[in-house]
């Protein structure tokens, strides 16, 4: 294998593959990077056996300038190799791999020689001879997944609630996440009618995914088979493990009445919670607690800690009605979704103060929802 | 006055005594089956009135409190256990007491069929 290009466009790939590779691994090839040469295109290939990458630079690419001499494969030591790409000297470098998987890295006066494993012995990425596609907006694709990991649970004691939970049904994509203490569910109509779908997808793949994906609304395609799903973008193959089980049911979870109805600025809400935040944190219990009173048209939140002291604001809000009602909830969970909405006005709908309450968006009500379980008191 | 008369007299005052005895002992029998009647309505009115408050008991528990497994369910869930099953997490200590959704879905929900 022999080839020159520019670094700066080689990082940048690089830094992508090499986010997935481990430094621990019980497959010790697995600490290495792949490097593949054909005729047209630059591959390299990076895993951890749970989320695999495949980038290209291809030879079009005038950014990139590749000039291809010979083809041929070699898996480098990934973390020693980014380190020395990032640091040597130059706008471009060139590779020459030999026989016995010495490899030469040449830029400007600096020549690393490097021992490489041979490609042979790294293992074959799932292959999968599935045609279905399902193409969508990359940024609509990002922004789902930023939107519902955040529920996602971080516990490895509850395996199948640290995946997010796809299903692709009639046309519409819908994206839940849960913890058990909070749940977001995300929903988008797709171009498609005829495919469905029902897996869990580890949240850490797809926030791996989410870093990488681009901010346009380039078309992103995935494709989903028994246990791995893929997503092709700008040249680049993404792989990730599906969880096995089956999720719980969710749709039950979400109350369809409501008692008393908030409606808040998000970022101004926010900025309460956060504040409020500040004393709970220092307690034993995490907790703020919610007074709305809509005969007197007066939303009030406390937050107290024993040693410290305690906050009371009167809270500014667009609309009060319903019943009054005294709830108390983890601020925490509130933040992230409340982060997750932007700048725009939320609904928060509210039952019984010890069933959960949702937060939804003013306008398009049905498509994002955020839940949260609130905390006995008394 | 002579004897026939007062004969006379005498009979006629047996007859009308005579049916006075008889109309008393009709009312008398009337008078016995109103109060058997009386009796048996009170008493079946009791078993109306505990039959009532019964179902207004059961009425309660249903709606504002929770039936009795339901409450035992919850008393394992305060004592800081899920008594959902999600990731077979049934009786498994709760972290830091933080409350499930799906453990509060089972105590507290509506029942599913």
């Amino acid at each position: 294998m022999k080839f020159s290009i520019k670094r700066t466009a080689f990082i940048q790939r690089l830094t992508n593959v090499q986010r997935t590779i481990a430094s621990k691994t019980t497959i010790p090839i697995l600490t290495g990077i792949k490097l593949t040469l054909t005729n047209e295109k630059l591959i390299l290939t990076g895993s951890d056996s749970d989320i695999s990458i495949e980038a290209a630079i291809i030879k079009s690419d005038d950014n990139a300038q590749l000039e291809i001499e010979e083809t041929g494969a070699t898996v480098l030591p990934a973390r020693f190799f980014s380190e020395i790409i990032k640091k040597l000297p130059g706008d471009t470098f060139s590779l020459n791999t030999f026989e016995n998987q010495q490899t030469q890295i040449l830029a400007g006066k600096s020549i690393f020689k490097v021992n490489g494993i041979s490609a042979e012995e790294y293992p074959h990425l799932p292959e999968i001879e599935i045609s279905q596609k399902i193409t969508l907006a990359a940024d609509l694709l990002k922004k789902v997944i930023n939107q519902t990991v955040i529920a996602a649970s971080n516990q490895e004691s509850r395996p199948i609630l640290t995946g997010v939970h796809l299903t692709i049904y009639q046309g519409q994509l819908t994206a839940v996440a849960t913890d058990s203490h909070r749940l977001s569910q995300r929903k988008i109509p797709l171009d498609i009618n005829d495919l469905n779908y029902d897996v869990i997808v580890p949240s850490r793949s797809l926030i791996e995914l989410a870093r990488m994906l681009p901010d346009s609304s380039e078309k992103v395609e995935l494709r989903i088979s028994e246990n791995q799903m893929l997503c092709f973008f700008d040249q680049t193959v993404f792989y990730s493990r599906l969880l096995e089980g089956n999720y719980p049911d969710t749709a039950q979870l979400i109350p369809n009445n409501s008692e008393t109805e908030l409606e808040v600025n998000a970022n101004d809400f926010l900025a309460a919670i956060d504040r409020a935040s500040l004393l709970s944190h220092e307690g034993n219990y995490n907790i703020v607690k919610l007074t709305l009173d809509p005969k007197q048209q007066l939303a009030k939140i406390y937050g107290n800690s024993p040693e410290v002291g305690t906050i009371n604001e009167v809270l500014n809000f667009e609309s009060l009605t319903g019943k009054s009602l005294e709830i108390s909830f983890n601020p925490d969970y509130m933040k992230d979704a409340l982060h997750s909405f932007g700048q725009t006005t939320v609904k928060i709908n509210f039952t019984q103060p010890l069933r959960p309450f949702t937060l939804t968006p003013s306008e398009n009500q049905s498509n994002f929802i955020q839940l949260i379980t609130p905390v006995r008191t008394f | 006055m002579n004897n026939r008369k007062l004969y006379d007299d005498f009979s006629e005052l047996e007859k009308q005594t005579n049916r006075s005895v008889e109309q008393i002992n009709k009312i008398k029998e009337k008078l016995m089956n109103v109060i058997e009647r009386n009796a048996e309505l009170e008493i079946e009115n009791q078993h109306l009135r505990d039959r009532l408050e019964e179902l207004e008991q059961q009425k309660q528990s249903t709606g504002n409190g929770l039936s009795k497994s339901r409450k035992n369910l919850e008393k394992l869930y305060e004592e800081g256990f899920h008594v959902c099953n999600v990731d077979n997490m049934y009786g498994t200590r709760r972290l830091n007491d933080e409350p499930c959704v799906f453990c509060q879905n089972i105590i507290y929900g509506e029942r599913h069929a």
